[in-house]
């Protein structure tokens, strides 16, 4: 069995439901991002999605964009990430790290090498958000002979054949993307009829996606208060928080974003 | 061109938010369907014809032909185009496959503006909604073309992220469609981005090279020896070059920006002299400008419409299989090359444009009397007056631009409004 849906099945015994906190690699600076990473883990956070950044981050709104481009205003690498994130990992054996970028800097790196690095050093999942699984068949071995899961996503408008073979191709967790846009507040929110389709039928579409997933089951994308957790207790494994608490740490630095965790998971 | 599950070579594919699955699926399947519906390829040519004046014609250039004293020099003529610029063969294309897909709402990306102006062109003719995303920066230096496009009732939306240009505007672009994608059609305006979009444009596209094999049969009863475009993204050159890949004794000359300079940042040399590197990005594989992490760099050049940091996956396939030649032009050499064209032809040529003169004027000469080479003039200049006119340091335009100012009525609350 995968070491990842071994960990989440071991925590979730203790916990209805895990916490996964995103992180931008670099943003403001590399040590404020690790110093607020080794913070999370401190507060209990079961997993940190640490986001390597890239210059066109396509899937992502406003805040986690602007945090993307700040970070790169300095010279970033994936080498000197993964090391640094090996070691904050040895030290909370609690939680878990997974990695998250887009393909290109990934690519640039090398996905067998990022492969075998990310394995070296404790990371267990891979996110690459515009690497489709029909374009992966490399990448997935590369996973595969190092033990670690290459981390798929599905969506509400995910046509059923194809969820159901995402679903089974699952093997760490499943990442089920709650709504149609980018990740956090859009600037596009209102132009979307996204509504129409969306938190009504959010059960059912977990239950659709339950009927195909052996994996655990993470949700992510708007995500931002207390009821929205309590609505996946039961239905899926890890709520995964992203620009909610980026915006916190903006506005009222490592404190502001401990507080929207606490009252959030209640830990 | 036909890709091979939507790669050319290592170049191309589809690398997509899984978000967008479905809608991309729709546009590959109904894309296939249009290709063999003689309606719809009825209702295209009629379009052409009717709406933006094709067939364009191909002139034969006297004067730079004795001028140079080599090839004889035609141009084919996508200045004359509606709207002023090739990109009206896409945009027509483009949307009716909307309109045959039931969607209600346009989006685009625009650099220069042409894109912008051309989609809203169309959006407004066939009662589409409209939305076009522009970096900040190339606002300010294209109002023009956002006056138009907001005066035909599109919404011009500022990008204000990293560099605020094209490739920024790319990305606002595929998120906005993230979240819209159910009634919106992303109509992107080059051969670039996600499958089938590299091979549709194109396909929209060669209407260029399909003209000039019957024009230069007609008019001087061969095809041509060479024929040169400007490479941005690549759209203009793919529709000039695909229709000859086959008759390889056509020899075909892609031309970038080099910019100010061969230092990153500087130039917009993607496809020669090892100063692009492959990637994938914005939805698709090609040669990237990019720094050895994979980050996507800015880019520089005189015309907005070749600054994009990436360029078709079609044509970086066929410069990397040696069928088509890369070379660049520098600001300097456009600059020229639009004057002569001015002085010589009574053509006023778009910067960009102007780039696949100034490749072509370079080997002129050296080329045999009886030759005949097409370049590719993809659009008209009348955009680029003010920067021209800055180039060719024009005594009496900032004169006309004090009074203009002074005359201007300060009372532009409507203006102020539709910012907002």
């Amino acid at each position: 069995m995968s070491q990842l849906a071994t960990f989440i099945a071991e925590k979730r015994q203790q916990k209805p439901i895990l916490s996964m906190t995103h992180v931008v690699y670099g943003y403001p600076s590399v040590e404020q991002s690790l110093s607020w990473m080794e913070r999370l883990m401190q507060e209990g956070v079961d997993f940190i999605e640490v986001q390597f950044p890239f210059s066109d981050p396509v899937a992502d709104g406003p805040s986690i964009v602007a945090a993307c481009h700040k970070a790169l205003e300095q010279k970033l690498d994936v080498e000197t990430c993964l090391s640094q994130l090996g070691k904050l990992a040895k030290n909370f054996p609690n939680s878990r790290i997974v990695l998250m970028s887009y393909l290109n800097p990934m690519y640039r790196f090398g996905l067998d090498k990022l492969a075998k690095r990310a394995a070296e050093e404790n990371i267990l999942g891979l996110i690459l958000p515009d690497l489709p699984i029909e374009q992966a068949t490399t990448y997935q071995a590369a996973c595969k002979a190092n033990n670690i899961d290459p981390v798929w996503l599905v969506t509400p408008v995910t046509p059923p054949d194809r969820l159901a073979m995402l679903a089974s191709q699952a093997s760490g967790f499943l990442y089920c993307v709650a709504r149609s846009g980018v990740t956090g507040h859009s600037v596009h929110e209102n132009k979307s009829h996204e509504r129409k389709t969306k938190q009504t039928s959010l059960d059912d579409y977990l239950t659709q996606i339950k009927q195909h997933a052996s994996a655990p089951m993470g949700v992510g994308f708007g995500l931002r208060e207390r009821a929205q957790i309590e609505q996946l207790i039961g239905k899926a494994d890890i709520a995964i928080l992203g620009s909610a608490l980026l915006d916190a740490y903006n506005k009222g630095g490592q404190e502001a974003g401990v507080k929207l965790i606490k009252d959030l998971f209640q830990h | 061109m036909q890709s091979e599950n939507g790669f050319y070579g290592q170049y191309g594919g589809s690398y997509i938010p899984e978000i967008l699955y479905s809608s991309q699926q729709q546009i590959l399947q109904a894309f296939e369907e249009v290709k063999n519906d003689p309606e719809f390829l009825a209702e295209l040519n009629q379009q052409w014809q009717q709406f933006s004046g094709r067939p364009t014609p191909l002139t034969f250039c006297a004067n730079l032909t004795e001028h140079f004293g080599g090839a004889q020099i035609y141009l084919k003529r996508e200045d004359l185009n509606h709207s002023g610029a090739h990109k009206m063969n896409n945009v027509i294309g483009q949307g009716l496959l909307v309109k045959r897909m039931g969607k209600k709402r346009v989006i685009a990306e625009t650099g220069a503006g042409q894109h912008g102006i051309a989609t809203a062109l169309v959006a407004a003719r066939l009662g589409l909604e409209c939305t076009i995303y522009m970096g900040a920066k190339d606002i300010e230096r294209q109002y023009p073309n956002v006056f138009w496009m907001k005066q035909l009732g599109a919404t011009v939306v500022p990008v204000t992220t990293g560099a605020q240009t094209l490739r920024d505007a790319l990305d606002e672009a595929l998120r906005d469609w993230s979240s819209s994608h159910e009634e919106s059609h992303y109509l992107i305006g080059t051969s670039c981005g996600c499958a089938p979009f590299p091979e549709m444009v194109a396909y929209f596209q060669s209407v260029i090279g399909n003209e000039v094999r019957e024009q230069s049969v007609a008019q001087f009863g061969q095809f041509p020896d060479r024929l040169y475009a400007c490479v941005g993204g690549g759209s203009n050159a793919c529709g000039l070059f695909l229709p000859f890949l086959d008759d390889i004794e056509v020899e075909m000359v892609g031309v970038e920006a080099g910019g100010k300079g061969l230092e990153l940042g500087e130039h917009s040399i993607r496809l020669s002299h090892n100063l692009g590197q492959p990637g994938i990005a914005q939805g698709f594989a090609t040669m990237f400008l990019q720094d050895d992490a994979g980050q996507l760099q800015e880019t520089h050049s005189i015309a907005a419409g070749l600054d994009y940091v990436g360029v078709s996956p079609i044509i970086a396939h066929l410069a990397e299989t040696g069928r088509i030649n890369m070379t660049y032009a520098m600001d300097d050499d456009v600059i020229a090359a639009c004057t002569l064209l001015l002085k010589k032809e009574g053509i006023i040529p778009a910067l960009e444009s102007s780039h696949a003169l100034a490749g072509a004027f370079k080997d002129a000469p050296n080329l045999p009397k009886d030759s005949k080479i097409v370049i590719n003039l993809s659009g008209r200049g009348d955009k680029d007056i003010f920067n021209v006119a800055k180039a060719v340091q024009d005594e009496t335009f900032p004169q006309f631009l004090t009074d203009y100012l002074a005359a201007y009525p300060t009372n532009h609350a409507d203006n102020e409004e539709e910012n907002a």
